[in-house]
């Protein structure tokens, strides 16, 4: 227990004089530090008054389409653009839009039927859906009016308001869509980055032979546990630096981030979710760094480290995805995902994004925490008996076999 | 203090490494540990040193099976390592504490080393930044600083230079007279022979030979006699192939028994022109030679 203290001091020490590891917490923190006052600087060049230059649209209609009527109900459904109408011809209208010089075009071909003219279609352009609306809306009104109604009558049958109010019995997956995914890809980043550095500092120990005595003078076990929980907290803390300034900082300029939901919803994750997001964060980490660890140690020289550590990387690369989709997908509790939330591997994550996107039992939950503990301590404890056969081998990197054959043995 | 390995066997897999391997070691006294490559010392050692278990016998300290919370040992492994990029004071304080010292009692025993082996300097120096043999220095504190009862040097002479070879001797010899147990493995004889009163020699995972080397050498047949004279040639015709000539110019000559000695030399030097005759007295290396060299 002595050395485990000894161990794990010495090995944070290593994460805090390691250059590269305080670099890119540093860097990091700025790069947050920027967004978080970008909405600052950027009133800062904008004085008010000066209005924003907005996008032009351009309406190519005649007489039968009603120019008039569609620049009207064009300027009111685009609030985001500066809504011309013209006559120029459709090559002059391409050419403007290719030179950047209007946004896009809409050439009503009908009173019903039209094309769309754009440079880049961007995934968020909602443009035609939009205008498709505005134009059912005047034909319709039109056919009323044509059909002898009042246009008081029409008005007010066309703008009929439907009140309908949501309430939500579970969870709001929209709203926790962003945290649970900046959870998850950050627990996705912190253990691929951590558990190389892991089996890299490894496989140098043995490498630089500083392991022939280290092997001699403390428990293997004692190295493992204390390797990888120093990595642990090495982690943890890069996290709680990260994002506790990126907290600080927007409080800082809140105000100018004005009613921003998705930020919002950031840092306003409920208290129980980030005990949650703690335990299997934790839990997670450990288990891969674990076999980071003992991967690790199999390998005989540095450059070995990337092809031997391959197919952990791959498991939790599946594991990975198999949340992000079903994240993105809006079903979080498919039976593939059920499945995945109770194998240790992969039950930090998916475990957590159900909690988080949708309702699990108290239970089920318990189930897979305990699961998670107690395969993540069993691990450990292999790991060190690989690691303890591992670190002696030298020459070519064992096969697996090998490996299992001597742990046996040992 | 004794140490003492019993009917040690270890086998990796199929292939045995060491098969029946005892030998005892005193305090007060060096003990060599010698055989060829692959002749299983340093599984030998690292079962002595507890890294792994032997499949069968023990491990023995003043007649009880060895406690190894214990006792302290110090290890100058042959493959020597550190971390080459730390500080030189951060690491050694990290192994010493490793070994159960408190960061105080190990800066300043750590402090005292440097200062014996003249390497003060150098304390706040990285490792990679140090000289072979001033890196191999270093490695030698690591095995000292903890004050072990049990000095385990494995090739501890490789890679020095003179001066430090003999700096290196005064450490061990100081360790001896304190009544510490010391561990050479080596293949340099000259050493071994310098220092060490007691022997095993390992071939092939076997202990050929174990011993005082006072007694081993006494023991050894002498039957052999070493001539140095003026003319040669004329007792090489006289006694034909018994007798060679040696590398540096004497000769050798082999008796059919060991008894028929004195007649011998009192022949020779009746009969020819004799500067020196005498019983031939094997070196190490010789033995060593003979016992670990018939596998070749």
């Amino acid at each position: 227990m002595k050395q485990f203290g000894k161990i794990l001091k010495f090995e944070l020490k290593y994460y805090f004089k390691n250059k590269v590891f305080v670099g890119v917490t540093v860097f990091l923190v700025l790069v947050i530090a920027i967004v978080m006052f970008f909405p600052r600087f950027k009133t800062f060049f904008k004085p008010d008054g000066a209005a924003e230059e907005l996008p032009i649209m351009l309406v190519k209609a005649d007489e039968s389409t009603q120019a008039d009527m569609l620049k009207q109900a064009f300027t009111e459904a685009f609030t985001d653009y500066k809504v011309q109408i013209t006559n120029e011809d459709n090559s002059v209208i391409k050419e403007k839009i290719t030179s950047d010089e209007v946004y896009c075009a809409f050439v009503m071909t009908s009173p019903t039927t039209y094309t769309y003219y754009v440079n880049n279609l961007s995934m968020s352009d909602m443009n035609t859906g939009i205008a498709s609306g505005v134009l059912q809306h005047i034909y319709m009104m039109n056919a009323m009016i044509g059909s002898g109604m009042a246009i008081d009558q029409v008005t007010d049958v066309m703008n009929i308001q439907v009140i309908g109010e949501v309430e939500n019995l579970g969870k709001n997956q929209m709203e926790n869509f962003f945290y649970t995914y900046i959870m998850v890809f950050a627990l996705y980043m912190v253990i691929l980055l951590y558990g190389q550095m892991v089996a890299t500092n490894v496989a140098t120990e043995k490498s630089s032979r500083a392991m022939e005595l280290l092997i001699t003078s403390a428990k293997p076990t004692s190295m493992m546990f204390g390797k990888v929980i120093a990595s642990c907290l090495a982690g943890l803390i890069q996290i709680a630096a990260i994002f506790g300034s990126a907290l600080v900082l927007y409080k800082l300029n809140k105000s100018y981030w004005g009613d921003n939901m998705i930020i919002e919803s950031i840092f306003n994750i409920p208290p129980e979710l980030l005990v949650y997001m703690l335990v299997f964060f934790i839990l997670g980490f450990l288990i891969y760094a674990f076999m980071y660890g003992a991967v690790g140690s199999t390998a005989s020289k540095l450059e070995d480290i990337n092809t031997s550590v391959m197919p952990i990387t791959m498991l939790f690369v599946i594991a990975f995805i198999v949340v992000v989709f079903s994240m993105s997908a809006g079903n979080v509790d498919n039976t593939l995902m059920k499945v995945c939330s109770f194998i240790p591997l992969t039950s930090p994550m998916s475990m957590f994004t159900r909690i988080a996107m949708s309702t699990v039992s108290l239970y089920e939950i318990a189930i897979s925490i305990v699961i998670l503990i107690v395969s993540t301590i069993g691990i450990g404890f292999i790991s060190a008996k690989i690691y303890r056969v591992g670190v002696l081998m030298y020459g070519t990197t064992p096969k697996i076999s090998a490996i299992i054959k001597a742990i046996r043995k040992a | 203090m004794i140490l003492e390995l019993k009917e040690i066997e270890k086998s990796f897999g199929e292939k045995k490494v060491l098969t029946g391997v005892s030998f005892k070691a005193e305090g007060g006294k060096a003990f060599g540990l010698l055989g060829r490559n692959g002749a299983g010392k340093t599984t030998a050692i690292r079962i002595l040193m507890d890294v792994f278990p032997a499949n069968s016998g023990e491990v023995f300290l003043d007649g009880s099976p060895i406690d190894y919370d214990k006792v302290a040992m110090g290890y100058l492994p042959e493959e020597r390592g550190l971390y080459p990029k730390k500080i030189i004071i951060d690491q050694l304080t990290y192994f010493a504490e490793l070994k159960g010292m408190s960061k105080k009692e190990a800066v300043k025993s750590i402090d005292y080393w440097l200062e014996r082996l003249d390497m003060t300097e150098y304390r706040n120096r990285r490792l990679d930044t140090l000289s072979k043999g001033n890196q191999q220095k270093i490695q030698l504190i690591t095995a000292l600083a903890h004050d072990p009862d049990i000095i385990i040097l494995d090739e501890p002479f490789s890679g020095l230079d003179p001066v430090n070879a003999l700096l290196l001797k005064d450490v061990v010899k100081e360790q001896i007279a304190k009544g510490k147990i010391v561990l050479f493995s080596s293949h340099q004889m000259n050493y071994i022979e310098e220092f060490c009163d007691s022997i095993a020699i390992l071939n092939e995972g076997k202990v050929v030979l174990h011993g005082e080397l006072r007694d081993i050498k006494r023991d050894y047949p002498r039957d052999r006699l070493i001539i140095r004279t003026e003319t040669p040639d004329k007792i090489i015709a006289d006694f034909g192939t018994s007798c060679t000539k040696t590398e540096d110019g004497d000769l050798m000559l082999r008796l059919t028994d060991a008894s028929e000695k004195r007649t011998v030399m009192t022949q020779l030097v009746e009969n020819y022109d004799i500067d020196e005759v005498k019983v031939f007295e094997p070196s190490l290396n010789d033995i060593f030679v003979e016992f670990a060299g018939d596998s070749i």
